[in-house]
Order: C-alpha cells, then sequence, then structure tokens
C-alpha cells in the first residue's frame, strides 16, 4: 500500500529506508513520522516521548495524534491478519515481489 | 493533556464498552479478563517466549473465569501474533472452537488498538470497565464457508472481499466493532481505494498513514 499510495500520489520513498528504520524516507516528515513508527512499535519509552515531541515539533498536535491512531490501527489489523491466518490473493503477491523483497518479509512465519 | 479528536475518542470508548458485554461465545466477566491479560501482555517488560504457556507463571491471575488455553492465546496473540502458524492456530481452536477463538483473536486486536494507541500518545490507558452481566449470545451468520484466504471461518459466501475484512465476519459484533475503530484510526473501508485520501485538510498524506502502517507491520513481523 506504501508503494501503490506514493506511486499514485507521486510522492518519492526510500522503501529500503523504512524497511531499516533509519533516516531517509524521502517524503514531507517522512523521517519524523518513521522514527515516531519505531518508537510506537518498540519498548523504549524514553525513545517514545522523544519521537513523539520530534513529529510535533514537525507537526502538530493532532498530526501526532493522528499518526498514532494509524500505528495503533496497524497493531490491530495484524493481530487480526496474523490470528486468522489471512493471506494475500496469488496475483497481489506476484505485484509486490519487488516491495516484499526490499521489506525483508518473504521469510516471515506469518507469509501464508 | 493531549487532544483527541472525537470521533476516535468515541470509537475508543465504545471499544471498551463492546469489551465488558457479553459476545457470542464469552461472558463479559471472561472478556473483560481476557483483556486484562492482553494489556499485561503488550506491557509485559519482560515479555516471556513465544512458546511459553503465560497460564503457567504468573503474568495472569491464578483464579480465572476463561478458559487457561484462552489466556495462553491471548499473551501469544497479544505479544507475538507474527509467530503463530497454522499448528498453533489447531491447537487453539481444537481446545476452544472455531467461533470462540474468533471472537478471542478480536478481543485482543481490540485492546492491543486501545492500549499501544495511549502508549503512543503519551496517555494513560483507561481502566477496564466493569463487565456487563448475561450470557453469550451465540450469535453467527446464517451459514459459514471456509475461505482460501484465512484459517477461520467466515460469513458465506467466503472470498468476496479481501482477508482482512472477512476475517471476523464470523461473529458479528466483532466484524462491528473491528471495522468501527478502523475507520476511527485509519480510514471508511470505502475510501481505501483512494491514494489521495486525508481525514482533513493539511492532515497526513495518505502516503504517510502508508509509511506508519509499513513500518509497525514490519516491526511485528507480519506479512501482510
Amino acid at each position: 500500500m506504501l508503494s501503490w499510495s506514493s506511486r499514485e500520489t507521486n510522492e518519492q520513498v526510500d522503501i529500503t529506508a523504512v524497511a531499516e528504520g533509519r533516516a531517509g524516507v524521502g517524503m514531507e516528515h517522512g523521517d519524523e513520522l518513521l522514527r515516531f513508527a519505531s518508537a510506537c512499535a518498540g519498548d523504549d519509552d524514553a525513545e517514545l516521548v522523544g519521537a513523539r515531541g520530534a513529529l510535533v515539533a514537525a507537526t502538530d498536535e493532532a498530526f501526532m495524534v493522528d499518526a498514532a491512531a494509524v500505528a495503533a490501527n496497524f497493531e490491530m489489523m495484524t493481530r487480526l491478519a496474523d490470528g486468522t491466518g489471512a493471506a494475500m490473493p496469488p496475483e497481489r503477491l506476484e505485484r509486490s515481489a519487488a516491495e516484499i523483497a526490499v521489506m525483508g518479509t518473504g521469510s516471515l512465519p506469518s507469509r501464508r | 493533556m493531549v487532544r483527541v479528536r472525537d470521533d476516535l475518542a468515541e470509537a475508543h470508548r465504545l471499544a471498551w464498552d463492546h469489551v465488558a458485554a457479553p459476545g457470542s461465545w464469552f461472558t463479559g466477566a471472561q472478556r473483560v479478563e481476557l483483556a486484562a491479560t492482553v494489556l499485561a501482555a503488550i506491557a509485559d517488560p519482560d515479555p516471556l517466549p513465544p512458546w511459553v504457556a503465560a497460564t503457567l507463571t504468573d503474568r495472569v491471575p491464578p483464579e480465572r473465569l476463561a478458559p487457561d488455553l484462552a489466556h495462553d492465546a491471548a499473551y501469544r496473540l497479544a505479544r507475538h501474533a507474527g509467530t503463530v502458524t497454522h499448528d498453533v492456530y489447531r491447537v487453539f481452536v481444537d481446545g476452544l472452537g472455531e467461533l470462540p477463538y474468533v471472537e478471542l483473536c478480536a478481543i485482543v486486536s481490540t485492546v492491543a488498538a486501545v492500549g499501544h494507541f495511549c502508549r503512543n500518545i503519551g496517555m494513560p490507558v483507561p481502566e477496564l470497565p466493569q463487565p456487563v452481566a448475561g450470557e453469550p449470545s451465540h450469535e453467527q451468520p446464517d451459514e459459514l464457508a471456509q475461505p482460501t484466504l484465512n484459517w477461520v471461518p467466515v460469513a458465506a459466501p467466503a472470498d468476496q472481499v479481501a482477508s482482512v475484512v472477512q476475517a471476523y465476519s464470523a461473529v458479528p459484533g466483532e466484524w462491528v466493532n473491528t471495522w468501527r475503530m478502523a475507520e476511527a484510526q485509519y480510514m471508511p473501508e470505502p475510501d481505501m481505494v483512494h491514494p489521495d485520501w486525508s481525514r482533513r485538510p493539511g492532515g497526513m498524506t495518505r502516503a504517510q498513514m502508508e509509511l506508519v502502517a509499513a513500518r509497525v507491520a514490519r516491526l511485528r513481523d507480519c506479512f501482510f
């Protein structure tokens, strides 16, 4: 979905940076969002405080809340998908082969 | 105090009410008890490995209303969902039943979303509500089907929508709650085809949303 949405809206995104969690994502506020998303899914409370503050400083509080909600949504959807054995249709897998390789998700147990 | 927009606050308030109400297969008291196990799992500073049953440790209270296996599955799904294989799924459904397992997944995903959202914005997780008395409704669709895109049974006909959309359809109350939350947290389902969707002027672009989604999914080892 990241590749599709960025392609459709002409936003240049470095998916390798997303996979590796490093700066240089290449979209507006991309680095702050990536740091915040990583901290949301991590265990380091101090890093989360720092990442949240950096995102608010770059945008505003409402933007941070929206990003926090999207992160929460994917805490929900990842458990839904992995708990119920949700799979992608073969044609979508084929279409996403390059992104799967970059994200390094092809060998995950959750690939079905 | 962080200001949370009204629709999102309301979706999470309704989610908490939903967790405390009798479900199709678990009582309200069992659901709240399982929700507590989920919150303990996601906040666990020294998480158990995936193969350790939470009920054999001090992670869940010794007196339990819900089956031990339901607590073990709740902890596993809350903390290590990406490690659940078909064999693990079979163990859970052989012990709990297919539809109770679907309800359990939904309790976990609901509580994980609210719990993580509160942590994400730096607010405390609201206390779990008092359970609502009553028996499980045993509500289910008129006809179930086995899809090719999920392990779990779904409302017939199967595979007419995306696997994540049909996943909870065999337990209608969970399906409604989940997609109400998704609309507030992410976007309305009909808008998912629009790459330029944004919640408000100046708000996150769709690509920015997908960046957050992709990073969280990657760190959760979720292929989907």
